[in-house]
């Protein structure tokens, strides 16, 4: 066994620069496979780590606008949010009531998304998912307070926002009483958001609109009937078909995964062309061999070798640059998985782990050899089967 | 025992067909050292190949040790090649990639010998055809002469009944050559049956039967 790795090590050795292309193609093929599966685990784990906190939360937007409000979303009132609130099974409803205002800020002016809640409803909802960084969460008698995003703290403006500052919405002066962790992903919105209570929403802003409501269930088992039922309870309010949509996260992140299950799949689909072409590549380069070697393959017939002894040769030719390239590939993959999770992370602020799992790794380089030694059966069959004289005679 | 029953051969090359072999009748009995002599193209390597069990005849038969050759398989073939034939060619035709000893020991490999035993028995090979100093160089490393006999060793790895050598001096001075018929000779006096092509009249005179080929017929 030794002497054929021997053999078939001097064999490639000897057509170096062909070895290493068909190395190479290899190498990108599985690299991209294996990049792409590590990067797709880290996006899966991303959503579903962070949805899953949240998984007995149900979202409550209007869907459809509103007759006579053209061009705006409708809204939802607090008769709507009492109805969801005496629904069984419902823990805690906070409304959101958000608007786009001027936020000003030693004289720079940005247009910010300001929302109103009920504070203690609020905490009951996130006090454990977002957390005050600095400062703390608004209290149910505050007045002219605000809690601020991460992004809105530190990127928006050129000066920092901390505690105890003073910006100034639509007119009015607050005062910052916290600034919340940086969520990032898919809760990002809420670093570039500004919060107050929805008692200032409706006197100083005027807007007592409820944008979004946001619903806790006891029992997550439920989840699903329960957000029938807050749809039904809203239309019936409103005399609308359609006109709520009640998401739960499980929901959410049935979808998500299957979106992203569709983005991998056609990503890994178009990195498997490159895996069909370095299979057309290892059979060139073993058919070349074959080839070149006719004389040789004849000689060794003619000294008593079974065509089984070429073919396994030939085979093993086949494996050996494969599994090189599957190994290549691999090591690759996980250096390219991690450029493209810090490539996200730069580009988009959004967290995302490679995850290489051992056993993508193992596919790989099984995935690999698989490829080389089904391509190279042909031209290993070809050159097991060549008439001895003929192939002595070969120069 | 080697016989031939009106072994034919043709060669079929578009529409012209070229009659290699004639229904030769020829019998080489066991321990014999015969040379076969005769014009270019008349048909000696064709002969040759047919007993080497290298080629299947188009008509007629090859026995060998009372086996009829042509009723074997790919696989028995081969066997027959490895276990009971050594060839020896006029090219030298070793594996250029291989040195002297592996060159020696693939015919052991292919027999399924064990490692150490083939390394060993290819290097005593080396050493009875004067190699013994030889035996980690290329062929690239080496003179035909002794390349030759790196074939010799390479022919009696599985020792062989049957040694046969298609113009085995034709690529060497007529010393080396002298060397290379030593050799053959020596294996015959061991009892292998010896078939040596050859153009040489000299060479040929060493044997112990002379047989003349012309236009695909074996001469009385
Ligand atoms: N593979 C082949 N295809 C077609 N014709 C062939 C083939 N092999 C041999 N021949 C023809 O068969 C005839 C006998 O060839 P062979 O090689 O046996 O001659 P030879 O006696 O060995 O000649 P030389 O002394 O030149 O080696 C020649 O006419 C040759 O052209
Ligand atoms: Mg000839």
């Amino acid at each position: 066994m030794k002497d054929v790795f021997l053999l078939v090590y001097r064999n490639i050795k000897e057509r170096k620069a062909r070895a290493a292309l068909t190395i190479l193609g290899i190498m990108v093929g599985i690299g991209a496979v294996v990049a792409l599966i590590s990067i797709g685990f880290g996006m899966e784990e991303s959503i579903t780590g962070e949805l899953v906190e949240m998984a007995d939360v149900i979202m409550v937007t209007p869907m459809r606008m509103e007759l006579g409000s053209i061009g705006a979303f409708g809204s939802f009132t607090d008769r709507d949010l009492e109805a969801v609130k005496r629904i069984g099974g419902v823990k805690d409803a906070v409304a959101m009531m958000g608007t786009m205002e001027e936020v000003e800020y030693r004289g720079e002016k940005f247009m910010v998304h300001v929302i109103g809640t009920d504070p203690k409803d609020v905490g009951a909802l996130f006090g454990a998912i977002v957390k005050p960084e600095e400062g703390r969460y608004l209290k149910a008698n505050d007045h002219k307070t605000c809690t601020i995003g991460y992004s809105i703290a530190n990127d928006y403006f050129d000066d920092e926002i901390g505690v105890n500052d003073r910006i100034t919405i639509n007119g009015s002066k607050f005062r910052v009483v916290g600034v919340l962790e940086k969520q990032g992903g898919f809760r990002s919105e809420t670093d570039s958001a500004i919060y107050i209570t929805a008692r200032d929403s409706v006197s100083i802003l005027d807007n007592e609109d409820i944008s979004t409501i946001f619903v806790r269930v006891r029992n997550i088992g439920e989840a699903e009937e329960i957000a029938a039922e807050i749809e039904k309870r809203i239309d019936d309010n409103h005399k609308l078909d359609d006109f709520t949509s009640a998401m739960t996260m499980g929901s959410a992140i049935e979808q998500m995964e299957s979106i992203f299950g569709v983005l991998q799949a056609v990503l890994i689909a178009i990195a498997s062309i490159s895996l069909i072409v370095a299979a057309m590549g290892i059979m060139n380069t073993i058919l070349m061999s074959v080839m070149e070697r006719t004389h040789e393959i004849g000689v060794m017939k003619a000294i008593g070798a079974k065509n089984r002894n070429i073919l396994f040769l030939f085979l093993l030719e086949a494996g050996v640059v494969s599994a090189i390239g599957g190994v290549c590939g691999c090591i690759v993959g996980v250096i390219g998985a991690h450029a493209i999770s810090f490539g996200i992370q730069t580009l988009f602020d959004v967290e995302i782990a490679a995850i290489v799992k051992p056993e993508v790794l193992l596919g790989g380089v099984a995935v690999a050899m698989l490829v080389g030694i089904i391509s190279g059966l042909y031209p290993a069959r070809k050159a097991s089967k060549m008439s001895p004289v003929e192939a002595v005679r070969y120069e | 025992m080697i016989r031939t029953e009106n072994l034919t051969k043709v060669y079929r090359m578009g529409e012209v067909e070229v009659q290699a072999l004639r229904e030769v009748n020829l019998e080489i009995q066991d321990g014999e050292f015969i040379a076969i002599i005769g014009p270019s193209g008349s048909g000696k390597s064709t002969l040759l190949n047919m007993i080497g069990c290298l080629d299947t005849p188009t008509s007629g038969a090859v026995f060998i040790d009372g086996i009829d050759t042509g009723k074997l398989s790919e696989n028995g073939l081969a066997e027959i090649r490895r276990e009971k034939i050594g060839f020896i060619f006029q090219q030298f035709n070793l594996v250029h990639t291989l040195n002297a000893l592996e060159n020696v020991a693939l015919p052991m490999f292919f027999a399924g010998v064990k490692r150490e035993t083939r390394l060993k028995r290819a290097e005593e090979l080396l050493a009875n055809v004067g190699l013994g100093n030889r035996i980690y160089h290329k062929p690239s490393e080496m003179s035909g002469g002794e390349q030759q006999r790196v074939a010799i060793a390479r022919a009696l790895s599985n020792d062989p009944e049957i040694v046969i050598g298609d113009e085995p001096t034709g690529n060497v001075d007529t010393k080396t050559g002298n060397t290379i018929m030593d050799i053959l000779e020596g294996l015959n006096k061991e009892g292998r049956t010896v078939i040596v092509v050859t153009h040489d009249a000299e060479i040929a005179a060493r044997a112990g039967r002379t047989k003349r080929m012309r236009d695909g017929r074996v001469l009385d």
